[in-house]
């Protein structure tokens, strides 16, 4: 492509500004490893858990390095998109030669490596202080699915930056990301829900985010579904955003 | 209409064919065709609402035409944005946050094929002092030069400005039109939109005017005002001051009688005067005087304004 070096400097600018916006940091690599050690703790984290073979601690440890990688990438995206769509930042960017994907590509590059020590730090945490203990190949495929899986996040922030704007974008997004949290079971086991909820967590994203975590934790095949589940979301998002995309280019 | 003095064989830098823009039932841009050439520097003159944001838009490739084609550089706006041929700064571009000056002009030299060097770029604009200043930390007018670096950071053949001094003090503007001649010098074509009708009649070698989304007129700043009928005699009459025989007099646009002293506006002032000696008339103090660009261009978007049935 004509302007890869063009789209380089974009995300290295993107990537300077992330590592210096201290709350952001905190909140994408700080909190999932706080929330997780509170979790963990309040609940024993030797014991089993419920419908699972893994103990509270390694179970919520893919819970929390999933939820550190959505919180990086969604957050990452939509506030800052939409903030920018309107900031008119989006519309000088379009006078230069970046491609028009690269806006996108350099935010979701800049995301994405926010999430990655969000991960790593929460393995950290839960291996040091937990006293986790999984194979090296293990704790390999772990970061590499936990953080390839929070692409389909991240076309979602992006989907969501486009969608909504102003005022709106921050509620829409905290009611997507804590539904998507709390329903997908990133905060408490999906099994402690009542039935009927459990139907409906089956097919969230972030549920079968988790599970394909679980699944490496548990020695398995991920399941066939969960890969689906999220096969279809990244199409979705990534289609909605690029649809929203355009949308706004024509009329900017 | 007049044309400047271009060769016709000369390839266009822009070129605007019955381009038509609405928005609801508001016409924007109302079946409007130019030409751009290379080396001018060309103002785009208007009131508010006359279009000039919508051309600009249409020019850069931020909106699409309902009908009618854009070309740059012969091929579309897009294209020749992503070849680097163009620099543009809008009005309504924002600037990224939580970076410093020189960390956007850093990015905007790497989004060009052909950038400049930084520190050039940054002294150019005036931004060397407030180079490590964040960028959501300055004034409206760091923030209008910052806007002018992103467009002036490497060798464009276009340079584009809407409003490009908005913001600015008188000394800053100064020195901004200083800098645009030297970039119009090395060749460049330059395109500015302005509120300033002074501006255009000191920096501009070809004004266009521009209302209700059509153009107006087309010109160096001279032949517009030459052009709205804007001469005015003013001279003192002795004896009774006979209305009529002025205002039959030729090219009188329009005739004010205040007293003994009479104000004229004749579109062609030596032939009005050389009648007025005709007359046997014996005039005093005669005067004959240019109006501003500013005058001319009242006059020409009010005879338009005069035209419309309602």
């Amino acid at each position: 492509m004509l302007n890869t070096c063009a789209t380089r400097g974009l995300i290295k600018l993107e990537l300077v500004r992330a590592l210096r916006n201290r709350k952001f940091l905190f909140f994408s690599v700080l909190y999932p490893s706080i929330i997780y050690l509170i979790f963990s703790s309040s609940a024993g984290s030797a014991a089993k858990v419920d419908g699972s073979e893994l103990t509270v601690a390694t179970y919520l440890m893919v819970s929390m390095a999933s939820f550190g990688a959505l919180t990086a990438v969604l957050m990452g995206n939509s506030e800052r998109i939409a903030k920018e769509r309107e900031s008119g930042w989006v519309r000088q960017l379009r006078l230069t030669p970046l491609p028009g994907r690269g806006y996108v590509l350099a935010k979701t590059a800049s995301a994405a490596v926010v999430s990655l020590p969000a991960i790593v730090v929460v393995f950290a945490v839960a291996a040091v202080l937990k006293h986790v203990r999984l194979d090296a190949w293990q704790w390999l495929a772990l970061t590499g699915v936990v953080w390839a899986g929070s692409l389909v996040f991240a076309a979602l922030g992006v989907a969501l930056g486009y969608l909504a704007s102003g005022d709106a974008v921050r509620p829409i997004t905290m009611i997507v990301y804590f539904g998507l949290s709390l329903l997908g079971g990133l905060w408490m086991p999906s099994t402690s829900f009542p039935q009927w909820l459990q139907d409906i967590a089956k097919w969230l994203p972030t549920h079968a985010y988790a599970a394909l975590g679980r699944a490496i934790e548990q020695n398995q095949a991920p399941h066939a579904q969960d890969i689906a589940v999220l096969a279809v979301s990244f199409v979705l998002f990534t289609g909605g955003a690029a649809w929203l995309y355009r949308k706004d280019t024509l009329k900017a | 209409m007049t044309t400047t003095a271009v060769p016709a064989t000369t390839a266009p830098v822009a070129g605007f064919d019955q381009v038509t823009k609405t928005y609801g039932s508001v016409r924007a841009v109302d079946g409007l065709s130019l030409r751009l050439y290379p080396g001018e520097t060309v103002a785009l003159l208007g009131p508010n609402g006359a279009g000039k944001s919508t051309t600009l838009d249409l020019l850069l490739g931020l909106k699409h035409a309902d009908s009618g084609t854009v070309s740059l550089f012969g091929t579309g706006p897009r294209e020749a944005i992503l070849a680097g041929r163009v620099g543009a700064m809008l009005q309504s571009g924002g600037l990224m946050d939580g970076v410093t000056v020189a960390e956007l002009v850093g990015l905007a030299r790497a989004l060009h094929p052909r950038p400049y060097p930084a520190s050039e770029v940054l002294a150019r604009a005036g931004l060397t002092p407030i180079a490590d200043r964040k960028v959501d930390k300055l004034s409206g007018g760091q923030a209008q030069r910052v806007r002018f670096a992103l467009a002036t950071a490497g060798d464009s053949d276009l340079v584009v400005l809407d409003e490009p001094t908005t913001g600015m003090d008188v000394s800053a503007r100064q020195a901004f039109w200083a800098t645009m001649r030297e970039q119009a010098d090395q060749g460049r074509t330059v395109l500015f939109a302005t509120h300033y009708l002074e501006e255009a009649d000191a920096v501009a070698d070809r004004v266009l005017v521009l209302h209700r989304g059509r153009l107006l007129a087309d010109g160096t700043a001279a032949e517009i005002k030459a052009r709205a009928g804007v001469r005015r005699i003013t001279f003192d009459l002795a004896g009774d001051v006979d209305q009529d025989a002025l205002r039959a007099l030729p090219y009188v646009t329009s005739l004010d009688v205040s007293g003994r002293t009479v104000r004229l506006r004749s579109a062609d002032a030596d032939a009005t005067v050389h009648a007025l000696y005709g007359l046997g008339l014996y005039p005093r103090h005669l005067e004959v005087a240019g109006l501003g660009l500013e005058q001319a261009f009242v006059a020409l978007t009010e005879a338009e304004e005069a035209k419309r049935p309602c």
